[in-house]
């Protein structure tokens, strides 16, 4: 037990449960650098990593924060679907675009709220309370559209505000968005009370509850806030597409664990990371922008993402086991 | 002077089973408890209710002579109550530090916004480490699963002191502890002491109970069935007693 002795410097490093999603990001940037030269470091690629990132990121993000308290939200990708699918609907009815999203947005926290009360009231697995609101809110979305998709009847500066061209190489206003979630949610996580009774909550609800923190409270308003990123995510989706498909975000749930898991968190929670989820999220958008680029077959994105998450979760484990939590 | 905590007539039920059955209990200042009895006599019972886990279904209690029932842990602990549970001390994934100041955090307030002290956070964890004479710990920074089970039982402790206890529950412990980690725990009951604190001590090994205690209290199936100073009785005296379930005849 103890570190090992000659190399604290490493064993300090390997503290930091972002360590592996770092080199596994700069390792594979380098590999795409290798294979497209003339392509993969320019700018526009990075835009278009940071399009993609932006809404797995913002989802991610809130995933991310909640699976740290310890509890699933497998409902992200319906809520995805369902925010902008109201809003739709809403500015159809005459609504204004920001009032839409402002009610649809309350709804995707009310409903992340009731998925934790269910969860915590009944005792159940918050990995069955959110699988049941996934399918639950999916099977409405395609009742009520049919199976059709649903356009933005007109522009709104909103659309602009939430994902709108920043120059001509591609750059959007959503990276900006990711980055700052990042940073607000970096930061009550590791720099305020609430923060490190999430990380509690996580690590040992019966002794967190001991220790005087209100373990529903914690766990229940992190539901609420990956189901409110979910729908803010949805709408940044939205106001590139200006369409929304009913079937919109199926298996984004599971990128989004994903990105969660590459960035170091654990599926038991107690132990994660904001910012290794962030480069978890951007792990994931530049292995799919990479391999177009390389020319590769749309298909072979999974099978990579697949190879890279167990390789990762090995890693994250082997580290875990052996250098934050032995014995 | 009146007690610390003065306990009448205590009755707890869970449904149909009556966990205790009239309990009649005291704690003086400065003065160590030992809590011992049989499984299922209710020793756990009768100190979550002191610790504001379960509130009596009857009885009185009187915290520093006044009459006071806790509604749950946080208000026993803002009293000065702090209660150590055998595994459920400290959260394994989470620094020495963060789980020392855990629903206590020191914050700075800046706006809107509280903000954990972490300057503040890491040196007074590392106080209370030098302490409770823990100088094997490098930094409060690192992570409670690095640490041994009477590493854990001294922060816990050493946590207790820092937030001013005045009451000091312990519950079983030395189990699962070395012969040298167990002498630590108790020289840390008798430190507390001397620092005016009072300790209720619960555990299995009559002998660990026997050696810091001032007083030895015995429970039976939800009735207490001894109530002695220690000069008054022997470890054997104390073992028989709880076998038979009975008082010693005198």
């Amino acid at each position: 037990m103890g570190r090992a002795p000659g190399q604290p410097l490493l064993a300090a490093l390997l503290q930091h449960p972002e360590l592996g999603v770092t080199v596994s990001f700069f390792s594979i940037a380098l590999v795409f650098v290798a294979l497209v030269p003339d392509k993969f470091p320019t700018l526009p690629t990075l835009y278009s990593i940071l399009t993609l990132a932006g809404e797995l990121g913002v989802v991610s993000v809130g995933v991310a924060f909640l699976m740290i308290s310890g509890e699933f939200n497998l409902a992200v990708g319906s809520i995805y679907a369902l925010v902008p699918m109201g809003v739709a609907y809403m500015m159809m009815a005459g609504v204004d675009m920001l009032l839409a999203s402002l009610v649809m947005l309350a709804l995707a926290f009310a409903i992340g709220v009731a998925m934790g009360y269910i969860t915590l009231k009944a005792g159940i697995p918050s990995f069955i309370t959110s699988l049941g609101f996934m399918m639950f809110i999916r099977g409405i979305l395609l009742a009520v559209t049919g199976g059709f998709p649903v356009r933005m009847p007109h522009d709104h500066w909103l659309a602009f505000w939430l994902n709108g061209p920043l120059n001509e190489e591609g750059l959007r206003t959503s990276a900006l968005w990711l980055l700052l979630l990042t940073l607000i949610f970096a930061f009550i996580l590791d720099w305020t009370p609430y923060g490190n009774w999430t990380y509690a909550v996580g690590g040992s609800a019966s002794t967190a509850r001991e220790l005087g923190v209100s373990v529903p409270k914690v766990k229940v308003l992190n539901f609420g806030v990956s189901s409110l990123l979910a729908g803010l995510a949805g709408l940044i989706a939205f106001s590139r597409f200006r369409v929304v498909d009913p079937t919109l975000g199926i298996g984004l749930e599971l990128e989004a664990i994903t990105s969660a898991v590459l960035g170091g968190c654990l599926l038991s929670g107690g132990y994660g990371s904001i910012a290794g989820t962030f480069l978890g999220a951007l792990l994931v958008a530049m292995t799919r922008v990479g391999l177009v680029l390389a020319k590769a077959p749309a298909y072979w994105y999974q099978a990579f993402i697949g190879v890279l998450l167990i390789i990762a979760t090995v890693i994250n484990h082997f580290v875990v086991k052996k250098f934050v939590a032995p014995g | 002077m009146t007690h610390l905590l003065e306990m009448r007539g205590i009755v707890k039920r869970f449904g149909r089973v009556e966990a205790l059955k009239g309990v009649d209990f005291h704690v003086g200042r400065a003065e160590v408890v030992g809590l011992v009895g049989d499984n299922g006599a209710g020793k756990s019972t009768l100190v979550k209710i002191i610790a504001g886990v379960y509130q009596p279904d009857a009885g009185e209690i009187y915290w520093e002579g006044q009459p006071r029932v806790f509604r749950d842990p946080h208000e026993a602990r803002q009293a000065g109550v702090e209660i150590v549970y055998q595994h459920l001390a400290l959260i394994d994934l989470m620094s020495i530090e963060r789980n020392i100041f855990l629903g206590r955090e020191p914050v700075r307030r800046v706006g809107p916004l509280s903000i954990l002290d972490k300057r503040r956070m890491s040196e007074e964890a590392w106080r209370v480490l030098q302490d409770i004479g823990l100088r094997r710990i490098r930094s409060p920074a690192e992570r409670v699963a690095k640490l041994s089970g009477g590493e854990r039982q001294s922060v816990a402790i050493g946590r207790a002191m820092h937030f001013k206890a005045k009451l000091l529950i312990l519950d079983e412990p030395t189990a699962a502890l070395s012969v040298r980690e167990t002498r630590r725990v108790l020289d840390h009951v008798l430190d507390v002491k001397k620092q005016g604190v009072s300790v209720i001590i619960i555990s299995h090994n009559i002998y660990h109970v026997y050696e810091v205690s001032d007083r030895i209290v015995v429970l039976d199936h939800g009735r207490k069935i001894a109530d002695v100073p220690k000069e008054k009785v022997t470890p054997e005296e104390v073992i028989k007693v709880i076998r038979r379930g009975a008082p010693l005849e005198s």
